[in-house]
């Protein structure tokens, strides 16, 4: 209030471009703000709102506007011939596999690295590390499509003239592993990463007292350094996790989804039910389904595992 | 103290080996267990630009010639590939263009959520971290839709938008953590000197974020450029990206391998260069300022 009045006055003897700079400065943090409460609610309200919309609506609708309710239909169509089910099973799959993979390896690399006595073998190591994640799912499918093709792949070609195995089918018997592996190549550096700062963030005294108690190797990570750095460890999980749930580049450039429906991640299906089956009611309806279900999950993990000394 | 310590330790441990001997070997071990990861890291991409590296023919060679003699004939071939110099012009500036954009809008934002008290600040947050969590494929469609109503299917400004809206909630969270580590008498001192707050924000406190601003732009350069699924659904011809590019030549009947393969590598290097130049920053940014300090 006091402000306005303050602008009002000084519009009577000040030029115009004074007073604009008045308002700016008075409102700074709405100016500042504005612009982003904007976008988010583009992204991410209207997105869910049409979605919705879309998913109860008959289909195809050539008119969205006039277009006439037809209740969970779609929904029903979804899970009944959509194949909905199967695919939050492959994606379920994928992301819990991928997760721990991710972890696990993440953790042991940092781990393995954090105990290097010279520093530029360290920064070696950790610079190495991190290189993966430069390549672009749909490059690494790439990748994989040159590296694991039974005819002309490297791979394949290695293991049998090196091992004595004959090498699995990648991409045709094993799909699903395949993808998770190449997933685990291309993201283990994000947890890597995070867990290596967590790693050196635990003040060396901490480590020399458990070291005296004379606990093992195993119990004094268990017991004292990774409860030390739980917030570090919760939040890479956690951000990992949703980021597995955006998964498509890799998948749909190694195999579509197939062969079959074997790697036929959910986010896959939308895409196939949309724009191959020209079936937007259908594709909305399982979007709407996934979108609740991965923010429930993240919700409910954030829930668990509690906000505080992670975010304040 | 430390030597108290090891000493303890070898004791609790296995005491059939002296303690000098253990310790090479948990080096040794350690050594071997990272050159097995770093040829894991390395072997594929070594195989990807070597690929682009042999004259066509001997690309898929098997058994593969471990030694040839490089040859420049499919970047040349690239090079004079229309589609792929426009794939890739476009990424740069559309990926450039929504970095600019996403920090203009993202790091003020920041300022405020960190500086001023805002009601219900932490739904406030957890909301524009949700911006993340729903999947990209539900957050297409209703742009497709709209896109097509707006004359923006197939646009850059269009895409621009759209590698907006997935960097916007780690900036904002990023940005947010930096600031909070910037101790705000800063800014009063500056405006005890006659700044306004703009004034301080500009001069005082964004100069002592740049490590922030840096690392969260290229972060954000690097999940818009490898971004696949937008560039599928929202473009046909005049804005695709070089991911598309790279996935369109995947379809195609008979594979160039020498020449995908050299569009990939294309794709890659930038962003190594990248992340190597960031690299100290990254843990800050990955974690969305979780960490902050190594």
């Amino acid at each position: 209030m006091n402000t306005q009045t303050q602008t009002e006055t000084v519009n009577k003897d000040q030029p115009s471009f004074a007073r604009l700079r008045n308002l700016w400065n008075d409102y700074l943090p709405y100016w500042f703000i504005a612009p982003m409460v904007l976008v988010m609610v583009m992204i991410t309200f209207f997105p869910g709102a049409y979605d919705l919309y879309l998913s109860l609506i008959e289909e195809p609708t050539v008119n969205i506007l006039n277009a006439e309710f037809v209740g969970l239909s779609n929904y029903e169509t979804a899970f009944t011939r959509g194949g909905a089910i199967h695919s939050f099973v492959i994606t379920i799959t994928v992301v819990a596999s991928a997760l721990l993979l991710e972890s696990f390896l993440g953790f042991f690399l940092a781990a393995l690295v954090a105990g290097v006595e010279s520093s530029r073998a360290k920064s070696f190591y950790r610079v190495l590390f991190i290189v993966p994640m430069a390549v672009a799912p749909v490059s690494l499918a790439t990748i994989g499509r040159i590296m694991l093709n039974s005819e002309i792949g490297v791979i394949p070609y290695l293991i049998e003239t090196v091992t004595p195995f004959a090498a699995p089918a990648f991409l045709s018997e094993i799909p699903l592993l395949t993808v998770i592996l190449l997933d685990t190549w291309n993201w283990t550096p994000f947890m890597f990463i995070i867990f290596y700062a967590g790693l050196s963030s635990v003040p060396g005294t901490l480590i020399e007292a458990s070291r005296v108690d004379g606990a093992p190797l195993w119990r004094r990570y268990v017991h004292v350094i990774i409860p030390y750095m739980k917030p570090v460890v919760f939040v890479a999980v956690l951000i990992r996790m949703i980021d597995l749930f955006r998964t498509f580049g890799v998948v749909y450039g190694l195999t579509q989804g197939g062969p079959g429906t074997a790697t036929q991640l959910v986010s896959i299906n939308i895409y196939e039910q949309m724009f191959i089956n020209n079936s937007p009611g259908v594709a909305t309806a399982i979007a709407v389904v996934y979108l609740v279900f991965v923010i429930a999950i993240a919700n409910i993990v954030i829930a668990k595992v509690g906000f505080e000394g992670v975010w304040d | 103290m430390a030597t108290q310590s090891q000493d303890i330790d070898s004791a609790t441990g296995s005491q059939w080996l002296d303690k000098s001997t253990q310790e090479t070997l948990v080096r040794i071990g350690r050594h071997g267990l990272l050159l097995v990861w770093s040829f894991i890291v390395l072997f594929p991409l070594y195989w990807l630009a070597s690929m682009s590296l042999k004259p066509p023919g001997e690309a898929n060679a098997l058994p593969p010639d471990w030694i040839f003699l490089p040859t420049v004939y499919n970047y040349i071939q690239l090079a004079q590939d229309g589609a792929f110099l426009a794939a890739f012009a476009n990424s740069v500036i559309m990926v450039g263009a929504s970095v600019v954009l996403v920090l203009l809008i993202g790091v003020p934002a920041a300022y405020v959520l960190s500086r001023w008290d805002i009601p219900m600040e932490r739904d406030v947050l957890v909301w524009i971290l949700s911006s993340r969590m729903l999947p990209p494929i539900a957050v297409v469609i209703p742009f497709f839709v709209i896109f097509r109503e707006l004359n923006l299917f197939d646009t850059r400004i269009g895409m621009v938008f759209m590698y907006v809206s997935i960097n916007l909630s780690l900036v904002v969270w990023v940005m947010k953590a930096f600031f909070d580590g910037i101790p705000e008498t800063l800014e009063e001192a500056a405006r005890v000197d006659g700044a306004t707050r703009f004034q301080g924000f500009r001069k005082v406190v964004l100069p002592a974020a740049k490590p922030g601003i840096f690392s969260v732009a290229i972060i954000s350069f690097i999940f818009a450029w490898i971004e696949l699924l937008f560039g599928l659904v929202l473009t046909n011809f005049n804005a695709v990206p070089v991911t598309l590019f790279v996935y369109s030549f995947i379809g195609s009947r008979s594979i160039e391998w020498g020449m995908l393969a050299a569009a990939s590598t294309a794709m890659i290097i930038p962003v190594v260069i990248f992340l190597i130049a960031v690299n100290k920053y990254l843990a800050a940014g990955l974690s969305f300022g979780v960490v902050i300090k190594e």
